[in-house]
């Protein structure tokens, strides 16, 4: 009997039905949407935020300047546990040069490093590492240096030295000398425009240092510290130091390569690592905050139109009351109604908001999402929290309208 | 039937300073049938609605039926309305988007479970027997009070209430109405109270009171009736 009530005011009140059904929907729409696009957004903005330098730094742990590391460590990097968060990193070894170039000579720094360098590993893909993939913000003019003679040079010390691409600079380290082909010249806005960069092999050799570096650059998508992951490792239990181990913080991760680089100290740069976690926090909170906004102004939306409706229906609810319906019989009547229309609009509601967030993902990141499995019962559930948040007013004018008032005649 | 079905003591209903029922004393024994009369405004309608448990007096006590309707909760007064009581109102009121039969089948959704071949056979019993599938809209005035008779009498109530069930029809009606709901009460001997403004409505009934300004008036025994 009550399905069938249900479905004559269904099929006889199809105008108001269809508003609080419409209500619904978007509600439900608007949360799956962003609830959908939320991780996937997180994770892409971590992959952009990382496009904006290193967030950690590996030096020798001996505080002197005679400490270095050891290349023949660097693929170790590629078989961390956390190795699929690590993006990139790059080796530098540094030292003082007199620069040379068409009459004029300048002091400066002479830094070799990778710069798209082919990594096997043995178990591992095939990568490439190097600053063209960890420092994307480097505007080359120019080529990158393929051959083991071939450099870039900082855009200042290209001016002091008077050199442009396609110009050889004579380099000289304690009577030893190297001729570099210009090949680009790099703005970076920073210290390196100071720098000349050559293949490490090559400073290598020129240094008189094989097989040595100097500091090592990871990039690595990391999670936004919390307090649990700011306490001393040294001082956590054991299945503390494990759970901290085995959470993505950039100070465990950056703990995880200095175990595989002999002889190293790795540095979380603070700066980095904390305005990506506050920022990729705050992303979520505004997420968070305008799908509950949806979601209470689509609530509104359901009460208003079920407001709308009961008063239409008074008459109908005294009379019901009038021939002994109780409290819960004329509950049963109109949550039912909502029920039946809330699951409705959770599932067109889930079926937009995926479309929703395949088009968000489309245009904002240019990439398909696949929607997780909890989407789902998500929609639903939003729907059915909007459906109850919604009808509590109605419900109780309901309840209390007074057959006698409505009836008078 | 000595037994009272209604029992009153001293029943009132204020609203706010207007006294729309002054402290009433009345008995009515199983199985009359009562009509009630009065001038507009006269608190015919109140008393009606105290006694089919719509509403609640401000003081005095009121038994129907054995209960005293004072000390039931809101869906205490509900049950004994399905249980105990028919209501028929002036306006035929039925659910809009219910036919006939469904709307006879809500009071018994109501009461305990609904009987489609019940509801049915209690629409033929009003003679409405070709029209059950037809919504309000679909049927006449006379017709959807007809509706109403079936469904105040599905559940067997011991009450007949009546407020000018015969109010808005012609005489035709009327007397058809009247007719029926005799020929009803002759085999399913509930007790009737009728409200009305119309003398020859009345004299349907054993006994008329007179209600004037909340206060009863008068009352008056009808002879045998043809
Ligand atoms: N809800 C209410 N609030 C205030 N006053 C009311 C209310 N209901 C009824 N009254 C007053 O109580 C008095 C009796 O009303 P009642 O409805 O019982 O009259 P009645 O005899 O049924 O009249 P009618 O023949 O017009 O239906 C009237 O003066 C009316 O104005
Ligand atoms: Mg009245």
């Amino acid at each position: 009997m009550l399905l069938r009530i249900l479905k004559n005011s269904f099929l006889k009140r199809p105008k108001s039905v269809f508003l609080v059904f419409l209500s619904i929907a978007m509600g439900a729409s608007v949360a799956t949407a962003f609830l959908g696009i939320a991780g996937e957004i997180s994770h892409k903005m971590a992959l952009e935020l990382r496009s904006y330098g290193a967030n950690i730094l590996l030096e020798p742990s001996a505080v002197e300047g005679g400490g270095f590391l050891r290349e023949e460590d660097l693929p170790k990097i590629k078989t961390v546990f956390w190795k699929y968060n690590i993006t990139g990193f790059a080796p530098y070894l540094y030292g003082v040069a007199d620069f040379a170039a068409g009459g004029r000579k300048e002091r400066g720094v002479v830094s070799g490093t990778w710069f798209t360098k082919q990594l096997e590993v043995p178990g591992e893909d095939i990568s490439i590492q190097g600053i063209k993939g960890i420092a994307p913000w480097w505007d080359v003019s120019g080529n990158w240096p393929d051959g083991p003679d071939e450099a870039i040079i900082g855009a200042a010390l290209a001016k002091r030295l008077g050199v442009n691409t396609g110009s050889d600079v004579e380099t000289s380290v304690r009577g030893r000398n190297q001729r570099f082909r210009v090949v680009g010249v790099v703005t970076t806005g920073g210290f390196e425009e100071e720098q000349l960069f050559a293949p490490l092999v090559t400073v290598q050799t020129l240094l008189l240092k094989p097989g040595k570096v100097s500091r090592v650059q990871v990039s690595a998508l990391t999670v936004p510290m919390d307090d649990f992951g700011k306490k001393d490792p040294a001082k956590m239990t054991k299945d503390e130091y494990e759970k901290w181990y085995c959470t993505a913080y950039v100070t465990s991760v950056a703990k995880n390569v200095e175990e595989v680089m002999a002889g190293s100290r790795a540095k979380p740069i603070w700066q980095i690592a904390s305005a990506e976690g506050s920022l990729l926090k705050k992303l979520n909170s505004v997420m968070l905050l305008l799908t509950v906004l949806a979601l209470v102004a689509s609530a509104t939306a359901v009460s208003t139109s079920l407001m709308a409706s009961m008063a239409e229906r008074s008459p109908e609810i005294a009379l019901m009351k009038a021939i002994g319906a109780d409290r819960f019989q004329i509950s049963a009547i109109f949550v039912g109604e909502t029920l039946i229309i809330s699951v409705a609009g959770g599932i067109i509601g889930y079926l937009l908001g995926d479309q929703l967030a395949q088009i968000i993902s489309r245009t904002v990141f240019n990439s398909a999402i696949v929607s997780p499995l909890w989407l789902f019962p998500t929609a639903i559930i939003s729907a059915l929290v909007v459906a109850i948040a919604g009808s509590v007013t109605p419900l109780r004018r309901a309840l209390l309208i007074e057959p006698v008032t409505v009836l008078k005649g | 039937m000595s037994e009272n079905i209604i029992e009153t003591s001293g029943l009132t209903r204020n609203y706010g300073d207007i006294c729309a029922l002054k402290p009433l004393e009345l008995k009515v024994p199983e199985g009359e049938w009562l009509s009630v009369m009065g001038h507009s405004g006269s608190g015919k309608s109140t008393f009606m609605n105290l006694v089919g448990g719509l509403d609640r007096p401000s003081a005095g006590s009121l038994k129907v039926g054995g209960e005293d309707l004072l000390a039931l909760t809101e869906d205490g007064l509900a049950r004994f309305r399905r249980k105990f009581v028919g209501i028929i109102f002036q306006q035929h009121h039925m659910v809009p988007y219910l036919t006939a039969v469904e709307n006879v089948m809500l009071a018994q959704y109501f009461h305990s479970v609904p009987d489609e071949a019940e509801a049915r056979s209690a629409l033929e019993r009003v003679g409405l027997g070709h029209r059950l599938k037809n919504r309000p809209g679909e049927l006449s005035g006379g017709e959807q009070q007809r509706v109403c008779i079936a469904r105040a009498i599905i559940n067997s109530p011991k009450l007949l209430l009546g407020d000018e069930p015969t109010g808005n029809l012609d005489h035709k009606s009327t007397v058809m109405i009247m007719e029926l709901l005799k020929e009803l009460r002759a085999e399913e001997r509930f007790t009737v109270i009728m409200v009305t403004h119309n003398q020859e409505v009345a004299a349907w009934g054993d006994r008329t009171i007179y209600l004037d300004d909340g206060v009863l008036v008068r009352e008056e025994r009808m002879g045998e009736k043809q």
